[in-house]
């Protein structure tokens, strides 16, 4: 594993990237290293972009990513996925991303269009070394709602061969925080038989 | 552990009795993580009606043998302000008083920018500033002991990335705690000799100096050989260590400064003679840099001084790994493979928003609709809270500084009609900040006979900071009394007031025109609903759904509700050219029903 491993979550205020962070934190200290996690909140529960940085390693790092130093990143909304990925995203990053989108608010001016999926996609591939996509929607409506995402798109990671922490340890933290009859652990199984 | 919660740990290990802060990111959670341990503990929790009253009554348990600490955020140091540049003179008594201010370099969720390291050198009190969560905790029961010694507040300074992040923290033991207040000395003021006063406080700093010098808290350079000394503080430390580590720079190494006020002279100096080069790593202003600097005067030999004062690293924003290895890259001439990805066009930006259904969004869209038919004459003095985001709403909220400074501010534009302004003034706050600063401002503006309507959007919550309970909230602990904010409107006896539904928006832009039409002091109290707050306490509305009706939308030409009003529950269909409802967003609330000039909305039963 490199030290450090760097894990950066995007979404938008309410999809649980902070419980993202908690779940990778936990299971680095399942896994005998040192976690430190950098939530950007503050005012963006009101609907605006949420990043979680997770470092991994042997020592401590400083609480955000260096530019470029992303080794994973975990896409809750596509255009927050291309917002954090032209800031942080670098010859090594490995993109895991949801395609449901969070439409943006116009609050003045004229209504700004959402990009298509395509050109998101295009241009996360662009700045990324792979780009993995997830439907999670249907799956996700099924046995629950969308905001189980958060562990759909964990059980993705812990799948990923150059995840640092095995998906043993992920379930284990997930388990831990939500209980072992939470329908979010059947939403991580799920992200797990999509990306097998 | 978190760095706020850190800091909270290290509280209940020093042995805290009495905990007063007022809510602020991001500092909050200091407070809220004591409160929920309070009954554990016997430690007395309050949220303060403000940050001046917080340091009051903790300096007033001190005074009282009851070891105390108030935690505020940045901006809230300036309304303690005026209390501290006197209980700094008056000292703090046995109990022992730890201030913990948590600056916002950026400005992420605060109105300003702005270093409150410099309230400790203008009150000439000591200053701490962990750099890791470790530190966070185990600083506390030292800045406690340190109060308690030499009777001074002592101010632990951290930031947004240190107190919102999280990493491992050891714990230490909690000690039983049985206090019993004792008197209060008999010369807590400092008249008739102030200045003498403050001769004994620079003493006491002078030992406290002495002290930081033999103290384990700054970590000192190892390597033998040094081309550029970085000296660093707080999370700031991380950041430098990272840099150097991804740059490989053999010969750079820090000092760490944990005391930095008083600086340690000693420590300080004999760093300073290792290096040629220095640079400075701290966060928001020079205050280190410019301490050490004034301090090497007394060097023989001067190195060369590098940081925000020269423009190697950017004197405001927010400092980053990136920050530091761009600037010692340059200072050493290491190259390194710089990504600047350049913005891609399509990234289109989100905007923070009042939540759907939130009733702040109704009361702005009545003000512009007002404002509309004043021909702009109108201006709306604004204040702080989430009713701050006015400004992004078509620029609904014309200014915005401190809290309270709406009615202060609407209080001098109501005396203005003598010198030709003949806009109509309205100043706007919310419940919390009521109780906060408004207060002096409303009587002023009876006093002095302003003529200004003052709307009170009255959520019954601190909902900016997350919904902590104040004098007017209408769930209130057992233990506390609810005070009203009509009782206190009425005994000020404005010449005008009405109570009125913030969720009707027709009645409210009626309501808003005519009283702006009156003379004098004119107060409206809105009853309105953080839907958050609801969210938390009541089940979501079912059995209702709110429909467009496609052949009654104008659509493209007219906009209104996905564009102007700009409810988060509205999204452009680009595939049909039409609006649509997101149901898992709507609440239900039907302020868009009447925002909809052609009636195309309408509210159906499902079964």
């Amino acid at each position: 594993m490199r030290d450090p491993f760097n894990i950066l979550v995007a979404g938008v205020g309410g999809q649980g990237n902070l419980v993202c962070g908690r779940v990778l934190a936990e299971a680095a200290v399942l896994s005998d290293l040192r976690p430190v996690v950098g939530d950007t909140f503050g005012a963006s529960r009101r609907g605006g972009s949420v990043l979680t940085h997770i470092r991994i390693g042997r020592t401590d790092w400083a609480p955000l990513i260096p530019k470029g130093e992303v080794d994973i990143l975990l896409g809750l909304e596509p255009l927050e996925t291309l917002r954090a990925a032209s800031t942080y995203a670098g010859a090594r990053t490995i993109t895991i991303v949801s395609q449901t989108k969070i439409p943006t608010v116009a609050s003045t001016g004229k209504i700004t269009t959402y990009p298509s999926l395509e050109l998101i996609f295009e241009s996360l591939n662009n700045l990324c070394k792979q780009v993995i996509i997830l439907d999670a929607e249907e799956t996700l409506t099924r046995i629950g709602s969308m905001k189980m995402l958060n562990s759909f798109i964990l059980g993705a990671l812990g799948v990923l061969d150059e995840s640092p922490l095995s998906l043993e340890v992920i379930r284990e933290s997930l388990q831990s925080i939500f209980g072992y009859e939470s329908v979010n652990m059947a939403a991580f199984d799920e992200g797990i038989k999509a990306t097998q | 552990m978190g760095g706020n919660e850190a800091i909270a740990r290290g509280a209940l290990e020093a042995g805290i009795g009495f905990c007063a802060s007022y809510p602020g990111t991001p500092s909050t959670e200091i407070a809220t993580t004591l409160q929920e341990l309070a009954d554990e503990y016997s430690i007395y929790v309050e949220w303060s009606v403000n940050e001046k009253v917080a340091l009051e009554a903790a300096a007033g348990a001190s005074w009282a043998g009851i070891p105390a600490i108030c935690s505020m955020k940045s901006l809230g140091m300036n309304v303690a302000s005026d209390f501290l540049l006197n209980l700094n003179l008056s000292g703090t008594g046995p109990g022992g008083l730890v201030i913990v201010v948590c600056d916002d370099p950026q400005g992420h969720s605060s109105s300003n920018e702005q270093d409150s390291r410099f309230y400790a050198k203008a009150a000439q009190i000591p200053l701490l500033e962990p750099s890791t969560y470790q530190e966070a905790k185990d600083i506390i029961p030292f800045a406690l002991k340190l109060s308690q010694e030499y009777q001074v507040p002592v101010v632990i300074r951290s930031t947004t990335r240190l107190s919102h992040s999280r990493g491992l923290v050891i714990k230490g033991e909690i000690p039983k705690r049985n206090w019993s207040a004792v008197q209060l000395s008999d010369d807590l003021f400092n008249v008739p000799t102030p200045h003498l006063k403050h001769r004994d406080l620079l003493n006491k700093m002078e030992q406290i100096s002495k002290l930081f010098e033999k103290s384990s808290w700054n970590n000192v350079p190892t390597k033998k050989e040094i081309d550029v000394l970085i000296i660093s503080s707080g999370i700031c430390r991380r950041y430098s260590e990272e840099a150097i580590h991804l740059l490989e720079a053999e010969r750079c190494d820090i000092l760490n400064l944990v005391t930095t006020y008083p600086l340690p002279i000693k420590i300080v100096k004999a760093a300073l003679v290792q290096a040629k080069r220095v640079l400075f790593s701290e966060e928001i202003d020079p205050f280190v840099e410019e301490e050490v600097r004034s301090l090497a005067i007394e060097l023989n030999s001067i190195p060369e001084f590098h940081g925000k004062r020269t423009g190697a690293i950017p004197a405001y924003g927010e400092m980053s790994t990136d920050i530091m290895r761009e600037a010692i890259a340059k200072l050493m001439k290491i190259k390194f493979d710089k990504i600047e990805h350049t913005d891609s066009d399509i990234l289109i930006p989100r905007p923070l928003t009042f939540c759907a259904g939130c009733t702040h969004r109704n009361f702005y869209w009545a003000v512009r609709k007002v404002r509309k038919r004043v021909k702009d004459k109108l201006v709306v003095a604004g204040d702080i809270g989430c009713y701050s985001l006015g400004v992004f709403y078509d620029r609904a909220m014309t200014t915005m500084q401190a809290m309270g400074s709406g009615i202060g501010v609407a209080s001098g534009l109501g005396q203005l009609a003598r010198f030709g302004f003949d806009d109509k003034v309205i100043a706007v706050a919310g419940d919390s900040t009521f109780f906060h600063a408004c207060i002096p401002g409303l009587i002023n503006a009876k006093h002095k006979g302003a003529n200004l309507t003052f709307v009170i959007l009255d959520n019954e919550t601190t909902a900016m900071t997350g919904f902590q309970t104040h004098p007017g909230a209408v769930h209130q602990e057992p233990n506390l009394t609810r005070v009203k904010i009509e009782n206190i409107v009425k005994a000020i006896e404005p010449n005008f007031f009405a109570r009125s539904n913030a969720n009707s928006v027709p009645e409210l832009v009626d309501l808003l025109f005519s009283t702006i039409h009156k003379d004098g002091l004119k107060v409206l109290l809105l009853d309105s609903i953080c839907r958050l707050e609801v969210a938390r306490r009541e089940p979501a509305i079912e059995g209702i759904s709110f429909r467009i009706d496609n052949d009654l939308c104008k659509g493209e030409k007219c906009l209104i509700c996905v564009q102007d009003f700009a409810c988060p529950a509205f999204n452009w269909d680009s595939a049909v050219n039409y609006p649509e409802i997101l149901e898992h967003l709507c609440v239900k609330c039907g302020a868009c029903i009447t925002v909809c000039p052609y009636d195309a909305i309408t509210e159906e039963k499902i079964e």
